[in-house]
């Protein structure tokens, strides 16, 4: 467990320590900026359904394809990074675990993507000075958030465990990502229910929205939690497998 | 502390390690003498568990590399080829790093890092970033990093490339005043390291040990006949006198420029200077020069792994001699 800590700390540190990161962060302050603002004049609006207005700030999809961009990045230089330089050999030799490795390595990543997520609660601590705001929901949308950035960047890890290139592992994983995030989104166009219900159990958009009204659904916590194990053994997998061939 | 047993990599298209099998006590320090893609950096992987050997075993500190893996590579420092780090950390924040990695428990990590940051000279730099460091910097941050455990068994992957003769010279005091306690495994293609450093080789080539013991013995052994050079003033007829000096084998002679030298093969154990200088004082010949010809390690090195012809001398004992085949391909992993 120590470990474990000591790769998370390393990992989560190192993205504050390169400019990429500020990048990341200084978008996607820019983007939550602007999305209160269309809040706020929703807000204005006489008449307005008041009571939803905070849901898009998690659900809109502006941060949602900004998402699909930015996990790409953060996760590229998870391993990538340490095969050029050399000090995966370091990692590898000491007595640690590969999974100890893959779940520092993702927790660290995921850290970083919840910390941009931070500055928003600034939007929500405005607007309950000024508006009667329930927490419940809020805190629920953030649960989504976190659960759909894990699954997100534990693809991106596994990406990053098939390649020496950054750039190829980003492109890997958006190119599994866009797959994953829009096939949900097909069941608009289903007729069939069976078909409709299956392609609803991924549909990370009404995911996304339920969680921001505060429903917590035990499937979707299982279907996110499930999808990141996978994907993490998958990492874990592929990188005991690149031992083989240096 | 490591023990080899008939160790083997394989790669789709080459051999890199051949059935290796040598061991290294502790208090020792052996040196892994080879050219460049003799198969040294893969050795030393399979040692450190970074790669899985094909077949053969090897142990360190009595543990399996590949059934206690785990045990194995907390008994061992590795300082791999050239000295990965992670360049935004600074020295401290690095070591403390590794220290956490190597299990060395928390209310320990200061004092550990302290202990090596004094013992690595690293006092000046402990909180500088590591990409503003120097190379010898960071060899020497590296190598604190692979000793904040203190591991019983050190394994060092060129320790001293790329650094300045006086870098070089402080590295090899520390590696030195190191392998009094521990078992050290370095391996260099720079023959004075060896001779500096090591208190036993192993020579390998093309993945095969093509020759083991202290420099001394190596040289003893595998140098060939004893050659004494002399130089005398004018030009002297002193080829007939000196074969029939007893323990020659041959003589030749050169004359030049009012001045004939003479190179003189000796039968092994034999010394035959001071019977030349005698010699040349009974005959009234001027000596200029008279000197024992020592073989280098690197006449026996390249002898060793030349490969454009079979050399008999090199097939003395341990090991069998250096096999042509199979073909190594130039610049495959080392």
């Amino acid at each position: 467990m120590r470990k474990f800590l000591a790769i998370v700390g390393r990992e989560w540190k190192a993205y504050f320590l390169s400019p990429l990161a500020y990048v990341i962060l200084a978008a996607f302050l820019g983007l939550n900026g602007y999305v209160f603002t269309i809040i706020l004049a929703v807000l204005n609006e006489p008449g307005a359904p008041k009571d939803q207005a905070l849901l898009y700030l998690f659900a809109n999809g502006f941060t949602s394809w900004f998402t699909l961009f930015a996990v790409p990045v953060i996760a590229m230089r998870l391993f990538p990074e340490e095969r050029k330089s050399g000090t995966i050999e370091v990692l590898l030799t000491s007595p640690v675990t590969e999974v100890e490795v893959v779940l520092g390595k993702f927790a660290g990543a995921l850290g970083f993507y919840l910390t941009l997520w931070v500055p928003s609660l600034i939007y929500i601590w405005i607007l309950r000075s000024n508006a009667p705001i329930d927490l419940g929901p809020v805190a629920a949308a953030y649960v989504g958030i976190a659960l759909m950035g894990g699954y997100f960047i534990s693809v991106g890890t596994f990406a990053s465990t098939l390649t020496k290139n950054q750039i190829v592992a980003a492109i890997l994983s958006f190119g599994m990502l866009v797959p994953i995030f829009s096939t949900g989104l097909l069941d608009y166009l289903i007729r069939d229910p069976k078909n409709r219900d299956a392609l609803s159990y991924v549909n990370m958009w009404t995911h996304l929205e339920e969680f921001a009204r505060g429903v917590v659904d035990t499937r979707r916590v299982i279907y996110y939690v499930s999808a990141t194990a996978f994907f993490l053994f998958l990492a874990t997998a592929s990188l005991a497998a690149k031992k083989e061939t240096p | 502390m490591i023990e080899v047993q008939n160790l083997t990599k394989k790669y789709p298209t080459l051999v890199a390690v051949a059935d290796v099998t040598f061991s290294v006590r502790e208090g020792e320090i052996v040196g892994f003498l080879g050219p460049n893609g003799a198969g040294k950096t893969t050795a030393m992987r399979v040692l450190t568990g970074f790669l899985p050997p094909t077949s053969g075993s090897a142990r360190i500190a009595g543990h399996d590399v590949v059934a206690q893996s785990r045990r194995a590579r907390s008994s061992l420092g590795y300082l791999p080829e050239s000295a990965a780090l992670y360049p935004e950390m600074r020295v401290r924040e690095y070591l403390a790093y590794r220290a956490r990695l190597e299990d060395v428990p928390g209310a320990e990590v200061r004092g550990r890092v302290d202990e090596v940051v004094a013992s690595c000279l690293l006092d000046e730099v402990a909180g500088r970033k590591i990409e503003n460091l120097s190379k010898g910097f960071r060899q020497r941050t590296a190598l604190a990093g692979a000793l904040v455990h203190r591991p019983p068994v050190l394994i060092l992957d060129e320790p001293t490339v790329g650094l300045d003769p006086m870098q070089i010279i402080k590295i090899r005091q520390m590696i030195r005043t190191l392998g009094r306690e521990r078992a050290v495994l370095l391996s260099t293609h720079i023959l004075p390291e060896v001779d500096a450093v090591c208190d036993r080789v192993l020579i390998i080539d093309r993945g095969r040990i093509v020759a083991e013991g202290t420099p001394a013995e190596l040289r003893r052994r595998l140098a060939g006949s004893p050659v004494v050079r002399a130089a005398l003033k004018g030009t002297v007829a002193a080829r007939g006198d000196l074969e029939k000096l007893p323990g020659v084998v041959a003589v030749q002679e050169t004359a030049s420029d009012g001045e004939t030298r003479v190179r003189v093969e000796c039968l092994p154990e034999a010394d035959l200077v001071e019977d030349i200088f005698h010699l040349a004082v009974a005959r009234g010949w001027v000596l200029r020069e008279l000197a024992r010809d020592v073989a280098s390690l690197e006449d026996i090195f390249v002898r060793l792994t030349r490969h454009d012809e079979t050399e008999p001398g090199a097939s003395a004992e341990p090991v069998p001699e250096p096999q042509p085949e199979p073909p190594a391909p130039e610049g495959t992993p080392s």
